[in-house]
């Protein structure tokens, strides 16, 4: 018998979804272009940040978001990419081999400690996670206690553009690996491991293979994330990207976009920031407040985040326009998406 | 032989919940396990799938034993199951919770879309091939426990499980489930079914084994059991006449 295993399937999948290609190419020359003819430092910084916190949202999201493992230890990860990253740069690594081996330096980390952390389950691991990313801030704290400044040739020759090129560039690889990730047959044990471990396992899913799976991704981007940060900075105490706010932004990110989702850490990532950043200016510290609020609003009332937001408001207006809204509740077409 | 128990037994801190349980299953039959409340029938089940070894005894499968084998090994090996509470995978679609079983079971398929089309069959054997796009949370409890089942037949199984896949359907869904899972046998697939609807038991296993307070009572065709006097006892309670 045929069935709609085709076309009419595709508007399921929530990745499938946004990945419109027109709406890809016009954000994606939105940025390109866009700061090039502004061409302001606090505009180049702006984007940059939106590009580093898109990545960190996507990273957090692969963990989290797909495999159901919340983590609060991706600080760790930022941490351990921006050390290695700093290090092999400022002692001659030419800067992409740094990148690429502190990105893989910090999987290799996660997959040391994902064994036994992921005997912990639920508040458990998050817990641990937390414990882990501290040990190591604590540790790089009392080791390494100097600020670390880029040598004044790199710093006469420092370019803000090109920071902001290489982390667009992450970000775009980061959100296509994401996508890549959850079209993949690997996603299914992935997705399933968050759903129902048991019946998952029932169904054949190695359950720390997907978990350490998703961990190694998700480690990986976290760490680029991290040498990109430590790219950028002039100096900064080696100890400041394990503090646990880059954690709580990467978490948050992927919450206030859309949990579990490809275009969610996209959406939340440049809206946090664009927001972070307008609040920070004028409120200081308050800001953290306010994004305390958002962040429990959003859980509470809209856990899709902004995509559900967004998503509801559409259907509103198409059934204002289809004349007044309906007697009968939502069809389960309507209640699946 | 497809299964075998060899005096398995299973203790949760000191409450025996399996005591010394041997049991053969054949190739191509339907076995039903019955028993009263607390009987240990679904301790049984979790042993012969693997949520946890057994405190005593071996499980052997196809002559292996398997007594240590992990649940995903014994699903690649040919042992699926559903779950008494339905357990499908809410969030994603019915083609998903199906492809989970053909992408990860016993002689699975690498490519995804390809698994997808291959698991269209199990969904059809169910009947749910309408529904593939919509989210297994979206489904009524009998179409929930149908894709659970189509979720295990996508996983080429040798030997299903099916703990109480008849509780809370209607007379006319008991029916036609009943039919069902004779077809399934049909196609090949050894059927072990726990159940609570005896009749319904009666009416579709070829052999019955029953279970009271941890041990095996009684074990043979319908007929055989139902006229036995432990069970009678086990279910009745004993008579003051005797």
């Amino acid at each position: 018998m045929k069935t709609p295993a085709g076309g009419q399937l595709s508007l399921w999948k929530p990745s499938r979804r946004w990945s419109g290609p027109g709406l890809i190419v016009v954000v994606l020359a939105f940025a390109i272009v866009f700061p090039q003819q502004i061409a302001q430092d606090n505009i180049w910084n702006l984007f940059f940040l939106m590009s580093l916190g898109i990545t960190m949202g996507q990273s957090w999201n692969m963990l989290g978001g797909f495999a159901g493992q919340t983590s609060l230890g991706h600080a760790g990860f930022f941490g351990i990419g921006a050390l290695v990253t700093r290090t092999l740069w400022l002692h001659g690594t030419p800067f992409i081999l740094a990148l690429v081996v502190g990105g893989v330096a910090t999987a290799t980390f996660a997959m040391i400690i994902g064994a036994p952390t992921f005997r912990l389950r639920g508040a458990y691991f998050a817990i641990g996670t937390l414990a882990v990313a501290e040990v190591l801030r604590i540790t790089v704290a009392q080791n390494r206690p100097f600020i670390s400044t880029m040598p004044g040739d790199m710093i006469a020759s420092y370019s803000l553009p090109a920071r902001y090129w290489v982390a667009l560039a992450l970000a775009v690889v980061t959100t296509g690996a994401a996508y890549l990730l959850l079209r993949s047959r690997w996603s299914l044990g992935i997705l399933g491991v968050r759903e129902d471990e048991e019946a998952a396992q029932a169904s054949g899913v190695h359950v720390l293979r997907h978990k350490l799976l998703a961990l190694a991704l998700s480690a990986l981007f976290m760490g680029l994330a991290g040498g990109v940060f430590a790219f950028k900075q002039i100096s900064y105490y080696p100890e400041a990207p394990f503090l646990p706010t880059f954690t709580f932004e990467a978490m948050m990110i992927a919450y206030i976009g859309g949990v579990g989702t490809v275009a969610g850490p996209v959406i939340g990532g440049a809206f946090f920031v664009f927001v972070r950043e307008r609040l920070a200016a004028n409120l200081t510290d308050v800001h953290q407040v306010i994004f305390g609020v958002l962040f429990i609003l959003v859980v509470l009332i809209f856990p899709g985040g902004l995509l559900e937001i967004w998503e509801r408001l559409r259907r509103l207006a198409t059934r204002r326009q289809q004349g007044g809204p309906r007697a009968s509740g939502p069809s389960p077409e309507e209640e699946g998406l | 032989m497809l299964l075998k128990l060899e005096e398995v037994s299973k203790a949760f801190k000191g409450l025996m919940a399996v005591h010394a349980v041997s049991a053969e299953v054949h190739e191509g039959e339907i076995l039903g396990l019955i028993g009263p409340n607390g009987a240990g029938k679904t301790t049984l089940f979790n042993l012969i799938t693997g949520v946890y070894p057994p405190t005593e005894g071996r499980v052997f499968f196809e002559e292996k034993d398997i007594t240590k084998v992990a649940p995903h090994a014994r699903c690649w090996m040919g042992i699926a199951r559903t779950f008494q509470l339905v357990r499908p995978f809410p969030e994603l679609s019915v083609l998903d919770n199906a492809a989970m079983g053909r992408v990860y079971g016993r002689d699975p398929i690498k490519s995804r879309s390809r698994a997808e089309t291959a698991c269209l069959e199990s969904l059809e054997i169910v009947g749910l091939t309408g529904r593939a796009s919509e989210k297994a949370k979206s489904l009524t409890l009998v179409d929930r426990k149908r894709l659970e089942l189509a979720r295990a037949l996508a996983a080429k199984p040798k030997l299903l499980l099916l703990d109480e896949l008849l509780a809370g359907l209607n007379p006319s869904e008991v029916l036609t489930s009943m039919q069902l899972i004779k077809s399934i046998r049909d196609m090949g697939i050894t059927i072990i079914m726990v159940e609570h609807l005896v009749k319904a038991v009666f009416g579709v296993a070829d052999r019955i084994v029953v279970l009271n307070a941890g041990e095996l009572i009684a074990e043979g065709t319908p007929a055989e059991v139902s006229s036995d006097q432990n069970v009678i006892d086990a279910y009745l309670g004993k008579s003051l006449r005797v």
